[in-house]
């Protein structure tokens, strides 16, 4: 295990009854990174977080966070955001999040002080009084989302963050995370917005039927996925060029051909070939990676057969 | 500051200002306060009623009135009397008299009284005129005899030789209400907190807090925090309970109902000793249930029933009443949960052996002990299952597997399933 290591986990498993949630996940979340975890629902991701931090033991395997066994002291150094949210109803807004706070460890005072910046940030300071149950449903999320950083933790471990959120809701909060970032923090969230994954997330795990499917860098995912094709646009006989087999127009999205290469040949190749060609004119030439949703539902396909 | 403060805190300050609680405190002691207001200006408006038709005529055709003799209540000028029934009802016209009364000649006999007036006779004057015929006939059979005797006969003075305590019958209504005023306190403290503690517990677990908090807190610091801050709730409930009821025995010695009564504060501090022990194991048990329950529907129809074991000495008041140191009262004081109810009700009447009290208590204590050990793992295990109903077979397994192997279980909600 690295030292570096924000989350180690080794080979857990976690049965309910008969049903087997979690089958023999390993994985390392480093400090500093979002990470993302994916999977379709009922997949095993609440069960993984839950057993990260310690509301659920494993039946199987090891988990160290923040470089050892969770502790009551590492307990504060975490925020835990739960797909399934919810707030006190009846109690005012800074009420509520002082008392969550100061259960993180944080000084009575210092909690209201923060709490008080933290919605002054989230635009929230006149609602500061009010009970939660009269908030909106955006408001409260936002709330929420603030409860789990108000103890400023090293790691927060977030699942499904954006949904129900509204586009300009997801930006205050992407920009939260970001900025969460680059304060040093590290950040585990599901989601299935592989939109925000491949535009937020390091690296990802991506998990079927409780076991691991996918595992490594965003790019270096996508680019395993990426077959032996380039997209091209521009005009000319693109069947004429050497090394391609077949040519397909993009039906989906932005203009533009995908030519499937030959065994043998490299996306390279066939752009040496356009260069010195006087068939072709070229507008734009990139390989064919395939998005996160397009992995996500071959993987998910794949391992139903 | 320790989290199982934070939290015992939080419940405490949290649920002091809720409105419920405000009404418990300060409602039932006004309303209580209100009601002896009323009972007392009742009283009064009875008395000055019977001076409200005037002075009052009779004819005395039965001879039994000759030279009255007028026993302290009755003022001599209220009763005026008339030769015969002419003169009172010419009286009676001209508004001399309100009304006026004829004794007739067969009175000995039968009792026969009539009475006239345009408004109809207030009770307190027909009492008065009891009181008036009852000390006139008394001074016939024997002269010796005061009236106050022939309506009071016997005036008890109770010499305990067990208590010491000298009980005389102006206290004995005390005696048996004080207890009763006490268990019914004590009930509605103990209930209300630990019903707080159960919807407490429901609400953190419907709205999924009790997740965020699992990663904040242990599930004993959380149950506990509860169980100690609602528990002060319930002291300072109490608290203020005996403030009034000090304050209205000590300002209140005036009134007749409260001449003579002494504030028992032995009794309070061993009711002190039940309430604390007794709200423990009440507190939880209504943690361990509300964290089992899935809805606040579940947990009502469980407070319920718990509740109702509580208060079965009050359907046996008067089998424990009657006999303080029988086998029912015995046998009801040394079952944990009727426990603290029994001893109060015998406590005020009787002296209870030393023995049954310690044995009681030491029961008690070793069930809250028992049963809190219990509902810590209930509750542990139970803090993450959602939707799905739990058995009394897996909850009693839950007790009996070694500690290492109690852990939170996720039941799989029906999302959680789907794969």
């Amino acid at each position: 295990m690295s030292p570096e290591a924000a989350i180690h986990v080794e080979g857990i498993t976690k049965n309910y009854g008969a049903f087997r949630a979690v089958d023999g996940l390993s994985f390392d979340v480093q400090r500093g990174e979002i990470f993302a975890m994916l999977g379709p629902n009922g997949s095993g991701k609440t069960t993984t977080m839950r057993m990260i931090l310690d509301i659920l033991k494993p039946d199987n395997g090891r988990i160290a966070v923040m470089g050892g066994p969770l502790t009551d002291a590492t307990k504060d150094r975490i925020g835990y955001l739960p797909e399934e949210r919810g707030l006190y109803r009846g109690v005012r807004v800074l009420e509520m999040m002082v008392y969550m706070a100061t259960l993180k460890g944080l000084s009575q005072g210092e909690a209201r002080k923060r709490s008080q910046a933290m919605l002054e940030r989230l635009e929230l300071a006149e609602h500061s009084k009010k009970k939660v149950s009269e908030l909106s449903k955006g408001m409260q999320q936002k709330i929420q989302f603030a409860v789990t950083v108000l103890h400023q933790p090293d790691l927060i471990i977030i699942d499904e963050p954006f949904s129900g959120l509204d586009p300009v809701n997801s930006l205050v909060l992407k920009d939260l995370l970001f900025e969460f970032k680059a304060r040093g923090g590290t950040i585990v969230m599901s989601t299935h917005q592989m939109s925000q994954v491949e535009e937020m997330c390091d690296r990802l795990l991506m998990i079927n039927r409780g076991q691991q499917k996918l595992y490594g860098p965003v790019d270096t995912i996508r680019r395993q996925y990426a077959l032996n094709a380039i997209v091209v646009q521009g005009k000319g006989d693109w069947s004429a060029l050497p090394g391609v087999a077949r040519v397909e127009t993009k039906e989906n999205g932005t203009k533009g051909y995908l030519l499937h290469l030959k065994d043998g040949v490299t996306p390279d190749n066939v752009l040496a070939s356009i260069a010195t060609s006087n068939l072709t004119q070229i507008e734009r030439f990139e390989l064919a990676v395939p998005s996160l949703n397009d992995i996500f539902i071959r993987v998910v396909e794949e391992s139903k057969l | 500051m320790n989290k199982l403060l934070l939290v015992a805190r939080r419940e405490y300050l949290f649920n002091l200002r809720r409105p419920a609680f405000l009404f418990a405190v300060f409602g039932v002691p006004i309303f209580t306060f209100a009601m002896w207001a009323i009972i007392f200006l009742v009283v009064a408006a009875g008395e000055s009623d019977a001076e409200s038709i005037g002075t009052v005529g009779y004819v005395d055709n039965a001879a039994i009135l000759i030279d009255p003799i007028y026993p302290t209540d009755v003022p001599p000028e209220r009763f005026v009397a008339y030769p015969d029934e002419t003169a009172a009802r010419q009286a009676l016209d001209d508004k001399t008299i309100g009304a006026y009364f004829l004794i007739t000649e067969n009175y000995l006999s039968t009792g026969e009284v009539e009475s006239y007036s345009f408004t109809g006779l207030p009770e307190a004057l027909r009492d008065n005129w009891e009181v008036f015929l009852l000390a006139n006939l008394t001074r016939r059979l024997d002269p010796d005899v005061e009236v106050e005797r022939i309506q009071d006969p016997v005036n008890m003075v109770i010499r305990a030789q067990d208590t010491g305590r000298t009980l005389t019958e102006a206290n004995i209504p005390a005696l048996i209400f004080i207890p009763l005023i006490f268990a019914f306190l004590f009930y509605m403290s103990s209930g209300t907190t630990s019903g707080f503690l159960m919807n407490g517990v429901v609400e953190e677990k419907t709205t999924r807090i009790m997740e965020i908090l699992a990663t904040s807190v242990t599930p004993s610091q959380l149950l506990f925090g509860k169980i100690i801050g609602l528990g002060l709730l319930g002291l300072t409930q109490m608290v203020v309970w005996f403030g009034a009821g000090f304050l209205l025995i000590h300002f209140g010695q005036g009134l007749p109902a409260l001449n003579g009564v002494v504030f028992p504060l032995d009794l309070m501090l061993i009711m002190l000793v039940y309430f604390l022990l007794s709200y423990f194991l009440l507190a939880t048990m209504m943690a361990g249930l509300g964290v089992v329950a899935g809805s606040d529907q579940e947990s009502r129809q469980y407070a319920s029933i718990i509740s109702i074991l509580f208060i079965i000495p009050f359907f046996l008041i008067a089998a424990i009443l009657e006999d303080p140191n029988g086998p029912v009262a015995l046998i009801f004081s040394l079952i944990p949960v009727t426990a603290p109810m029994t001893m109060l009700l015998r406590l005020g009447f009787s002296a209870v052996p030393a023995w049954q009290v310690i044995a009681s208590l030491l029961i008690l204590l070793f069930t809250a002990l028992l049963v809190a050990w219990a509902s810590a793992r209930v509750f542990r295990w139970a803090l993450l299952r959602y939707d799905v109903r739990t058995t009394l077979r897996e909850i009693v397994n839950v007790v009996r597997r070694p500690s290492h192997e109690v852990a939170v279980s996720a039941a799989h909600s029906s999302e959680e399933v789907v794969s």
